[in-house]
């Protein structure tokens, strides 16, 4: 049964059938066998299902629509026998450890190789998936996707064992990420974090499932429509493997097609190289644009590690969302400091700066260094979309919806860069104190919540009348953070000019809406009011939050079940639903159930870390 | 005074009161203004308030939040509303912030002056001598989530409230006990029902019931 499709007739007989397939087979490791080091696995007994994505379950067809949110025995099972795994590694073969075959799954399962800058071999020869393997793909309504566990044993792409050249047992307590084990915590993070930023629009990894053991290990097992990095290309631009190259291209171009991501695919071999280069040119400025208007900070780096190819995040163990533009944000990583929010543009830029190095060398079977395409037409072009997004994303958070938005970039361009440069003036604007440690890095804190600004001034726009704008206090008065010392809102004239500026410019753009549709500016302004609230809700999440909030689910007693886990995931993502197009959930906040109380304590853990990092 | 005690319900429901409520501005283009009870569903609530209003023709609509640090520009422009609307929800949670940020001395201020206030809920238990009336029945109650004691509220009329009233025995013989300890009258309406008061006169829309010293009276929809 196991890696083969099912028919309809062997879906109705069981709804799990589904969970056979996912076997360790994947098209990586036919076509491109160099890219991977296959394992044998074994059942991990001891498991417990902590969690289970049902919704993401229904969406990648592993079970049924109508299936309940709750488990069955036969459920349980088939995510424990599916996902609860142990590679037997090198070290276990080294050391005669002595495996019935009977314990072993059929197929292997691979580690993928890709760059990543923290191992000693800057080629990519030696790294990779340390501490995961993947699972398979599973195929459901024309789109296939990738599933992966972490936490399922040391593989020999780990920094730690390259470094101390020598093979780690799994669990070795002598090394962290090394032993490779992952925990609870960080599986129960990735979901929060991911379910909160996928509802408003951010690609990212999702998490299927969380299985617990002893001591808080856990196996987290992840799901996107393609798991493939930029880092997973670069090892072999890295070592010149052109053949290899070359598959991987066209492993990943195919994929992209089958899945109707990528439509109008050219068919000549040099024109679908440009086709891609042009894709993922696009697609990192418009992350890099999101990234920064979102304060999500995501360490991007020259080996294209820590996010998807197309942009989505994966590994969240650094990834953060700021409260307010934290742009001098650094994480202390021991041996060297991670970019800020505002250098993740140019890494991201380098990004498909070696891209266009790839498929230059693709076509030309000459690798030129990177150097050389430091001006490449691929990088004109992430420049322009990249503006282009900033603008967009600007006047999609002042509450503009997508009509209004599309007339302004296509006839007010220059009137929404003035109001853009008003607007990045307070947003930018740091405090006097200067630099300061925390706990796991160094910041200089931002003190405008822009959020504040935006939802408030349209409505007192509304109540007061466009003629009279806000005076130098007032405007500082909504727009201040906590962290704004008397010094840091004092009067100032290039302040006050600011201040009537951004005004007369956000007004500008209303009016010039309002003609256009030829809406009354109070009706703009109440649909701007209506969608800007919604758009920079009070609270919003922040990694600190994120935190704080896993510490208190872990700290439960009783111990939260897998369902009741499920229900407050559920319940605390529809609160940070920031999206205004979104049917809005009937308000629930009168009632008092007990998973709801819990989601309370959970909002104001929100509320306390509202403008932090 | 210009005052509305809503029961709940839906904005159909509610249709009649809302229709009240316009009309006792007085203005062409009055200022709507909404505190909810708690700032983590405003966005919601703002959303059903503004729907509710807007076919009547009323365009200007602010959403005050209680239980987050507000502006100086904010708190202003709310008190200069036409109609300030206090939401639906914990009434103990909504009181404390009310009391703790001083808005409630201002709110009666706001009424005293010619303001019209209206309240649904928990919003209207608030505008009555105290909140007792959302500690029962147990069955259907609010939880005090900050255990308070004192439970004086806005005093702006002299009875006491009981929202979303179903006539039923155990609702009734509640109410009944209750309406014994007390010395105000305790009306009691059903959802999409409420009271009315426009200075000197009191109004009942849709079905209210009167407690009074272990006696219950109905009262016909206006």
């Amino acid at each position: 049964m196991r890696g083969t499709k099912l028919t309809k007739a062997e879906e109705a007989r069981s709804p799990y059938l589904k969970f056979r397939t996912i076997d360790g087979s994947h098209p990586l490791k036919k076509f491109v066998p160099e890219a991977v080091v296959e394992y044998r696995a074994k059942y991990r007994p001891g498991g417990n299902v902590a969690f289970f994505n049902f919704d993401l379950a229904r969406e990648i067809g592993l079970i049924p629509q109508n299936h309940p949110n709750e488990f069955t025995p036969e459920l349980k099972n088939e995510i424990l026998q599916t996902f609860s795994l142990l590679i037997v590694n090198e070290y276990d073969q080294l050391s005669g450890v002595k495996i019935e075959d009977e314990q072993l799954k059929p197929n292997t399962y691979m580690a993928t190789r890709y760059l990543q800058l923290q191992h000693p071999c800057k080629k990519g020869t030696t790294s990779g998936d340390g501490r995961s393997i993947w699972n398979g793909q599973v195929s459901h309504n024309g789109k296939t996707f990738d599933l992966s566990s972490c936490g399922t044993g040391a593989t020999r792409l780990s920094p730690a064992c390259n470094i101390n050249k020598k093979f780690y047992q799994t669990g070795d307590p002598s090394v962290s990420y090394g032993c490779g084990f992952s925990e609870k915590d960080e599986g129960l993070s990735s979901l929060f974090f991911s379910e909160v930023l996928k509802q408003n629009g951010t690609v990212t990894e999702r998490v299927l499932a969380v299985i617990e053991y002893q001591k808080g290990l856990s196996i987290n097992v992840r799901v996107h429509e393609n798991l493939f990095r930029p880092s997973h290309f670069f090892n072999h631009l890295k070592q010149g493997s052109y053949d290899v190259l070359k598959r991987m291209v066209n492993l990943y171009v195919d994929h992209q097609m089958n899945n109707k991501t990528w439509l109008n695919v050219p068919k000549d071999q040099m024109q679908r190289y440009d086709f891609f280069l042009s894709k993922v040119s696009e697609t990192f400025a418009k992350i890099s644009a999101n990234f920064e208007d979102e304060y999500i900070f995501c360490w991007l780096d020259w080996d294209g590690d820590n996010i998807l190819m197309d942009g989505g995040i994966i590994d969240y163990g650094s990834v953060r969302q700021f409260g307010l533009y934290h742009h001098e944000y650094r994480f202390d990583d021991v041996q060297r400091w991670s970019t800020s929010i505002k250098e993740q543009k140019l890494k991201a830029k380098y990004i498909v700066q070696t891209f266009a190095q790839m498929i230059d060398f693709l076509k030309t079977e000459k690798k030129k260094s990177v150097e050389e395409f430091k001006n490449h037409h691929s990088l004109q072009y992430f420049d322009q979309v990249f503006v282009e997004w900033k603008l967009r994303n600007l006047m999609r958070k002042t509450g503009f919806n997508p009509t209004h938005v599309e007339f302004l970039i296509q006839s007010h361009r220059k009137d929404v860069a003035n109001f853009r440069e008003d607007f990045s003036y307070f947003e930018m604007a740091k405090s006097s104190k200067g630099p300061i440690k925390v706990p796991d890095g160094m910041n200089w804190n931002a003190i405008y919540c822009m959020r504040d600004i935006l939802r408030e001034l349209p409505q007192i726009y509304l109540s007061r009348g466009v003629q009279k704008h806000l005076g130098h206090d007032e405007f500082v008065d909504i727009l201040k953070s906590k962290y704004a010392t008397k010094k840091d809102v004092k009067w100032t004239l290039r302040k006050e000019l600011k201040i009537k500026s951004f005004q007369s410019n956000y007004l500008k753009l209303v009016n010039a809406v309002a003609r256009k549709f030829k809406m009354p500016v109070e009706k703009l302004l109440l649909e701007i009011t209506m969608r800007s609230s919604v758009l920079n809700k009070y609270d919003r999440v922040t990694g600190d939050s994120i935190t704080n909030i896993i510490q208190k689910v872990m700290s439960k007693k009783p111990k939260l079940t897998a369902e009741e886990i499920y229900q407050i995931l559920k319940e605390f993502t529809s609160y940070q639903n920031l999206d205004p197009d979104q049917v809005h959930r009937q308000s629930n906040f009168e009632k008092e159930v007990g998973h709801s109380r819990m989601v309370k304590g959970m909002l104001q853990i929100v509320r306390d870390f509202r403008e932090g990092l | 005074m210009k005052l509305i005690l809503y029961s709940g319900g839906t904005a159909e429901a509610n249709y009649d009161l809302n229709e009240i409520a316009v009309k006792l501005t007085d203005k062409i283009s009055p200022k709507f203004s909404l505190i909810p009870s708690a700032s983590y569903d405003a966005e919601v609530d703002f959303k059903f308030f503004v729907d509710e209003f807007a076919p009547f023709g009323v365009t200007k609509f602010q959403c005050f939040t209680v239980d987050t640090p507000y502006s100086k520009t904010a708190l202003s422009e709310l008190l200069k509303s036409d109609l300030i609307f206090l939401g639906g929800g914990n009434t103990f949670y909504f009181l404390k912030h009310l009391k703790s940020t001083g808005l409630i001395d201002e709110l009666k201020t706001f009424a005293s002056n010619g303001g019209v206030l209206c309240g649904l809920s928990a919003g209207a238990i608030i505008m009555t001598p105290h909140v007792h009336t959302a500690s029962f029945p147990h069955f259907d109650r609010d939880e005090n989530p900050f255990d308070m004691k004192n439970l004086t509220a806005m005093k702006l009329v002299d009875f006491e409230f009981f929202p979303h009233y179903k006539n039923s025995k155990r609702y009734e013989e509640e109410l009944l006990f209750h309406s014994k300890k007390i010395k105000h009258p305790l009306f009691a309406s059903s959802d999409g029902g409420g009271i009315v008061i426009d200075n000197n006169s009191i109004r009942f829309v849709g079905r209210t019931f009167q407690f009074y010293q272990g006696k219950k009276m109905a009262y016909n929809k206006l």
